[in-house]
């Protein structure tokens, strides 16, 4: 008896065992095709955003300003910036269309045009005297929408650095605010010899190879050299005043703060408002910071002016960073995401926006830029952005231009690095720059 | 009942048997084949085709994009810094993972809480571990250099993460620091699986204690070592958190490995096809390095 139930039991073992195996990999076969059928509830009026770091502070209060308004709920994602364009064109690309509104770094308006992942919004923007197109800073709204023609976004964030200064540091060392960027380098050589064994430096340059910083260093001092303004489809690396620029970073690299290569907007930041730097290129947004007694030993101790310039550039700026949105070609609801872009982008919207500590944004609007509003919660840095923000001048907008910023920051870095002269690095990437347009 | 017996043969039984297993291992082979056939057939179709992120197999290339990347002067020196990671941070992370094993086993009373210490860095996320490293390393403010200036005020900083080649020499350490615990674990456990037997006869015979270490514990435990250093060699290989937070393969491009090198040219410039062809080259030297030194462990382990 006890061998038959030994037998059968172990004759039974298997075909268990055989079915659970079958009954999970049925399961998990079942369980790969349903989740193909994409998210999003239908009818449901939810609205999701794809937004970069920088400004995940206008972020949340754009998520509860336009809930509030229209009642649609919005689902904000918070993604690192150097991720947004791979997430974006992902999405349209795989057919998972997760994104409805996408928050894109202005240089990357040609390549995500060109892949489809953000949609020609051209008749919208004309036909809409609610959007109030004439009203965007022009020099803005070019590069960070157009492309072949056509309008693929509207800004939200304008972008540009300035030069902020420590007062005290640069007085008590005899040294006046630079106009030209070889004051600039005699001034922090000047500082940083005498300040540097209590570990403070003349100025910090951002020379980290990661997108807004190396690039950020050498745009600021192109803009500021060329006699006219810079091409978005082809900077002009083949000119002498593009020499001078990268040279002027090798110049006064020796005396930044330690080391230019390691340094990106994060460090730098915090070292300057410590009172550790007497001179730093920035984001207008510094200047909230830097009264922000939380965070800044400097408070009421800085100042503010418009970028040095070479022998025969102009005051001016570069569109460092910068940002505008799109919509997806395959939103789920194109009326709201429309809807929620337009929101994004005006004037009421961005005059909240630029008066509010940490949201990261800067005016993108005439009316915004000068407006009272914005005067009186940031009046130094608000009259140098009246001087420089109607001359921003624009990086690489074409679709290679993510390629011709990658060999521009490796042959800057090298140059910092001391493998390449600043004749070599400029001559380097002009030549690839050529292989990717042929 | 009995029937059943009589007429279930010992034939039909195996058969059975073998059916039941093959079934069983049908959830394992279908995630093998999504995980990893796939993925390897998409890569070597992305080699031999013109693809990036937004336009995947807009044509078929043929080997332009390995012809591509002989000549580009950028992936064959990401291989040659993969090496000379790869062999330094596993030789260091093994062979102090040894002593401190042989330590440990020494000690008696060791205790619950050093063992658990010892396992900290490796229970860290590598990201937070880079993350913690490169706020030490910090020429400003960091630690390391802070301690320096405690040494010798007002000295230069020193730029462990800007320089050459204290960058890799910093990567190679922080690895090391990450994973000798992993190898202290593997080492120590074998080391409690050898024969006492043996070890008191040779103290019967007076072996002093170089001897009884190497004419008796090495030998012994050669096998684990060798497996310790293949499965490190290969987590070497796999190195990217610690570039990508701590140097970005910087100075210039003296830390950009293969696994960097890919990823700048796969999600910085989205050309598909050819990061395929630097993973494909990348394949090739890991399978070189690794396929002799497992064909030495598996010969120890059977000698063992």
């Amino acid at each position: 008896m006890s061998a038959q139930r030994r037998t059968s039991f172990r004759s039974s073992r298997p075909r268990v065992a055989a079915t659970l195996a079958a009954l999970t990999a049925a399961g998990l076969a079942l369980a790969g095709c349903a989740g193909g059928s994409g998210g999003g509830a239908d009818g449901d009026k939810t609205l999701k955003v794809l937004i970069a770091a920088p400004q995940e502070g206008a972020g949340k209060i754009l998520e509860a300003d336009f809930e509030k308004e229209t009642g649609a709920k919005v689902e904000v994602e918070v993604v690192p910036y150097d991720q947004i364009q791979t997430k974006a064109i992902l999405d349209a690309q795989s057919g998972t269309n997760n994104y409805d509104v996408i928050q894109y770094w202005y240089t990357s308006v040609g390549a995500l045009a060109e892949s489809g992942a953000i949609e020609d919004i051209t008749e919208w923007v004309d036909g809409s005297a609610e959007i109030d197109a004439p009203d965007f800073i022009q020099s803005i709204f070019g590069p960070y929408t157009q492309y072949e023609g056509k309008t693929y976004g509207l800004p939200i964030d304008g972008d540009m650095h300035v030069l902020f200064y420590n007062k005290e540091i640069l007085e008590r060392n005899g040294v006046e605010v630079p106009t030209t960027w070889e004051e600039y380098t005699a001034a922090a050589e000047k500082i940083t010899a005498a300040e540097k064994a209590n570990g403070i430096y003349g100025s910090a340059i951002l020379g980290a190879k990661s997108a807004f910083n190396i690039g950020s260093s050498f745009f600021n001092r192109l803009a500021t050299m060329i006699p006219g303004t810079i091409d978005p489809e082809m900077p002009q690396l083949n000119t002498p005043e593009a020499v001078e620029a990268a040279q002027a970073m090798l110049d006064v690299a020796p005396y930044a703060l330690p080391s230019p290569l390691e340094i990106g907007f994060e460090q730098a930041l915090p070292q300057f408002l410590s009172g550790n730097v007497a001179m730093i290129e920035f984001w207008t947004d510094l200047g909230t910071f830097a009264q922000d007694p939380e965070q800044s030993k400097v408070v009421d101790k800085w100042g503010v002016a418009p970028l040095p310039i070479g022998p025969k550039g102009h005051v001016a700026g570069a569109l460092d960073a910068g940002w505008a949105m799109g919509i997806s070609p395959n939103a789920s609801d194109k009326d709201l995401a429309k809807e929620f872009v337009a929101f994004a982008s005006s004037k009421a919207t961005n005059e909240k926006l630029i008066t509010t500590t940490g949201s990261g944004v800067d005016p993108i609007r005439t009316s915004t830029l000068e407006s009272a509003k914005y005067k009186e919660f940031a009046p130094a840095v608000a009259a140098v952005a009246a001087e420089v923000f109607p001359n921003a001048q624009s990086w690489p907008t074409s679709p290679e231009a993510p390629e011709m910023l990658q060999s521009l920051n490796d042959n800057l870095a090298l140059m910092l690095q001391g493998s390449l002269t600043a004749e070599q690095a400029m001559s380097q990437t002009w030549d690839a720059w050529q292989k990717l347009k042929g | 009942m009995t029937q059943s017996v009589l007429t279930s043969s010992p034939g039909r039984r195996a058969r059975r048997t073998a059916w039941a297993g093959r079934t069983m291992l049908t959830p394992v082979l279908l995630a093998i084949a999504i995980v990893a056939i796939y993925p390897l057939g998409y890569l070597v179709a992305s080699a031999f085709s013109e693809s990036s992120l937004g336009r995947p197999f807009t044509e078929w290339v043929s080997f332009a994009n390995f012809a591509e990347l002989l000549g580009d002067g950028v992936t064959f020196p990401s291989l040659g810094r993969s090496l000379l990671f790869a062999i330094p941070s596993t030789l260091l992370a093994l062979v102090v993972g040894f002593i401190v094993a042989l330590s440990l086993d020494a000690a008696v009373k060791s205790g619950r809480i050093v063992r658990v210490l010892l396992l900290l860095p490796l229970m860290t996320p590598p990201v937070m571990v880079a993350v913690i490293w490169k706020l030490m390393l910090a020429p400003t403010g960091g630690l390391l250099n802070n301690l320096g200036q405690i040494l010798v005020p007002g000295s230069e900083p020193f730029l462990f993460l800007g320089s050459s080649p204290s960058a890799m020499i910093s990567l190679i350490v922080v690895d090391a620091w990450q994973w000798t615990p992993f190898c202290i674990l593997l080492l120590y456990a074998a080391l409690q699986t050898l024969p006492s037997e043996v070890y008191e006869a040779a103290q019967v015979d007076g072996a002093g204690v170089w001897q009884t270490f190497w004419k008796i514990t090495f030998p012994l435990i050669l096998p684990t070592i060798a497996t310790v250093l293949v499965l490190k060699l290969v987590v070497s290989f796999k190195v990217f958190d610690l570039v990508f937070i701590m140097t970005s393969g910087g100075p210039g491009f003296d830390t950009t490995v293969s696994s960097y090198s890919i990823y700048r040219t796969a999600l910085q410039t989205f050309d598909v096809g050819a990061a395929a062809a630097q993973t494909i080259a990348f394949l090739v030297l890991v399978t070189i390095i690794i396929v002799p030194l497992n064909a030495v462990r598996q010969r120890l382990h059977r000698e063992d």
